[in-house]
């Protein structure tokens, strides 16, 4: 009865037909977006819990005894809380999941050609959403206001500032002023709480509605089966009720997998970085930043020259050319591996040795350069590591592509 | 009627109503740079600048004794210490790394006559990326100890006037004069060269 009363207003069953009768493919590797759209659905979840609590300010006060920062001791405060340390660290467990699993989708798609014609678009989408996943992670990173954030943000800032002609304009306008400006902080927590998670929202609704709109690809192995009715419609489940069960149990599946983590392994204790003060202890960023991390210290510090009357340094090098154009490639490759016509299956990727070599290759670079974060552990000097990263690289691309196209050309793919 | 009157003179409704749209649009973009000003406060006193002067004691910068004046005598070959100017801590800009050396392990282009009796100072901001450096003392010859920026590994010579010896670091630590007096140290000049991040 009360169906009816909404069915009457709404026209409920014209919208199932029109929207929840979406087909999903059954595929499991279709299901890491998904993780990606639950890890933020879970960050936000905690972070309504911590934007209750935390307080964005570098005022002085007193904290067992000393003065620290107000941001730094309401952070403290919400680890003494009962429940608060699980849920900062369940936040922060949900950000590095949510950039895992982005980059994992990014490459099913990357190496299944799933970018090709007419889904070009999303691919740029999907992209920025990496991108601006990574910019809500860092505007993160100084909240707390540890000596930790405040060396991460230090050294984020310097590299902002090396950016040619604007970098000291932006860096003002991204830092309050210049570093350490007093509104830095609670310009970063604007940033961090609603610019950057609107930002985010926007971008997953462009994701999901050119989706819904273009469908997913299909496995190959769905090619000339009769379900399909020649290509026609894709194989799948409908998005209601059976993906959405299938969806609602994975979330809390992997809600109560990042409450188990936050609840066993600590992340981020900002009680043993403690509050800002003198001297910089040996840190690394988290995972995700120890290629740009890793590639700065590989930089010879003399390599410095201006171009236009723009100053180009090692920073500028390893801090902003250097992700800027690895993401520059990403976006220019559904134009260069082109299709003439609509792409509805993936391709295998043994049958297109160019493209995977290409990816494994540089996926190789970029973890070689992670490793160059580590070169002090490691006692590998700079110029030598730059070596082994060049070889790494080549070697893992030459072999990828000799070895699959010789695979190729034997089965006649 | 009325169309026929609008296409001959020229100017239709159409035109009309797109041109205040492309000038409005266009007033609108313009605020938008002074809006985007108003955010990004000016460089007044920007990057870092010491305020240390001739005559200010060191005091050390961290630790139980962070305020009380260095004491020279508590130094021994191959240590260093952070210290501020007295009554200046709070600029991060006036952090000096305090290191004693022997006299004879000073080769150019450090400046001797801004040592004294081995002890030595430089700016204790990484030129990189200006995180505060840190001491490497080699135990088994201390004069062979080094500055490393722990951040990204650019390492100086503080022996031979705080040259990159290694790792991304543009340019050498600034010097800066210390003399001892009594058992405390003065500063005697200011900084030698440009202190923190290059960029």
């Amino acid at each position: 009865m009360i169906y009816n009363w909404f069915e009457e207003r709404l026209e409920l069953k014209k919208f199932k037909a029109k929207f929840l009768a979406k087909t999903f493919p059954t595929h499991p590797s279709y299901l890491v977006g998904e993780i990606a759209l639950f890890s933020f659905i879970t960050l936000v979840l905690t972070g309504l819990f911590l934007g209750f609590l935390y307080e964005p300010s570098v005022k002085l006060v007193s904290l067992f005894g000393s003065m620290v920062p107000a941001a730094y001791a309401s952070v403290v405060k919400i680890d003494l809380m009962p429940m608060g340390m699980i849920i900062r660290r369940m936040h922060h467990w949900s950000a590095m999941l949510m950039i895992s699993s982005i980059i994992l989708h990014l490459m099913r798609v990357y190496f299944t050609s799933a970018y090709q014609k007419p889904r070009e678009l999303n691919w740029l989408v999907g992209l920025s959403l990496l991108g601006i996943s990574l910019g809500a992670a860092f505007s993160g990173y100084l909240l707390p206001y540890s000596q930790f954030s405040v060396t991460a943000t230090s050294i984020a800032y310097y590299m902002v500032k090396s950016i040619p002609w604007v970098g000291d304009w932006f860096s003002r306008l991204l830092f309050a002023g210049p570093f350490p400006a007093i509104g830095m902080v609670p310009r970063f927590f604007f940033l961090h709480v609603m610019l950057i998670p609107l930002g985010i929202v926007a971008l997953l609704g462009a994701h999901m509605t050119i989706l819904v709109k273009q469908k997913h690809t299909e496995p190959r192995t769905n090619i000339g089966r009769p379900e399909g009715g020649n290509g026609k419609r894709l194989i799948g489940i409908p998005i209601w009720p059976e993906q959405a069960v299938i969806s609602l149990s994975f979330f809390l599946f992997l809600l109560f997998t990042i409450a188990a983590i936050a609840t066993y392994i600590p992340i981020n204790p900002i009680e043993t970085y403690g509050a800002p003060a003198p001297g910089t202890p040996v840190m690394r960023p988290d995972w995700y930043f120890l290629w740009v991390y890793g590639f700065l210290k590989l930089i010879p510090g003399n390599l410095s020259f201006t171009i236009f009357g723009g100053k180009i340094t090692p920073e500028t090098i390893g801090g902003v050319i250097f992700p800027g154009l690895t993401f520059l490639i990403l976006a220019l490759i559904p134009f260069f591996d082109r299709a003439k016509e609509p792409q509805n299956y993936n391709k295998s990727p043994f049958a297109r040795p160019f493209m995977t070599a290409f990816g494994l290759g540089g996926g190789t670079f970029i973890l070689m350069t992670a490793v160059a974060g580590y070169i002090d552990v490691l006692h590998i000097s700079p110029d030598r590591m730059l070596v082994y990263t060049g070889i790494a690289t080549v070697a893992v691309w030459g072999i990828v592509y000799a070895v699959l196209s010789a695979v190729k050309k034997k089965s006649g793919l | 009627m009325v169309e026929g009157n609008q296409t001959e003179k020229g100017i239709t409704r159409r035109k009309f109503t797109l041109g205040v749209m492309i000038a409005s649009m266009a007033g609108a973009f313009a605020s938008l740079f002074s809006l985007l000003k108003v955010l990004a406060p000016a460089s007044k006193g920007a990057g870092y600048v010491s305020t240390i002067k001739p005559g200010d004691r060191l005091v050390y910068a961290k630790g139980g004794n962070a305020g009380s004046p260095v004491k020279a005598s508590s130094m021994s070959l191959g240590d260093a210490v952070l210290v501020y100017p007295v009554g200046k801590t709070s600029n991060p800009a006036n952090l000096v790394q305090l290191i004693k050396l022997n006299e004879s392990d000073f080769k150019a282009p450090t400046k001797i006559n801004l040592t004294d009796q081995g002890f030595v100072a430089y700016s204790a901001i990484c030129t990189h990326l200006g995180c505060t450096v840190s001491w490497v003392k080699n135990t088994a010859n201390p004069s062979a100890s080094i500055t490393e920026c722990f951040c990204h590994n650019s390492m100086f010579d503080p022996a031979k006037g705080a040259e990159v010896i290694g790792g991304p670091a543009p340019i050498p630590i600034a010097q800066i004069g210390v003399k001892i007096n009594g058992d405390s140290l003065v500063f005697t000049s200011d900084f030698t060269g440009p202190i923190g991040p290059q960029v």
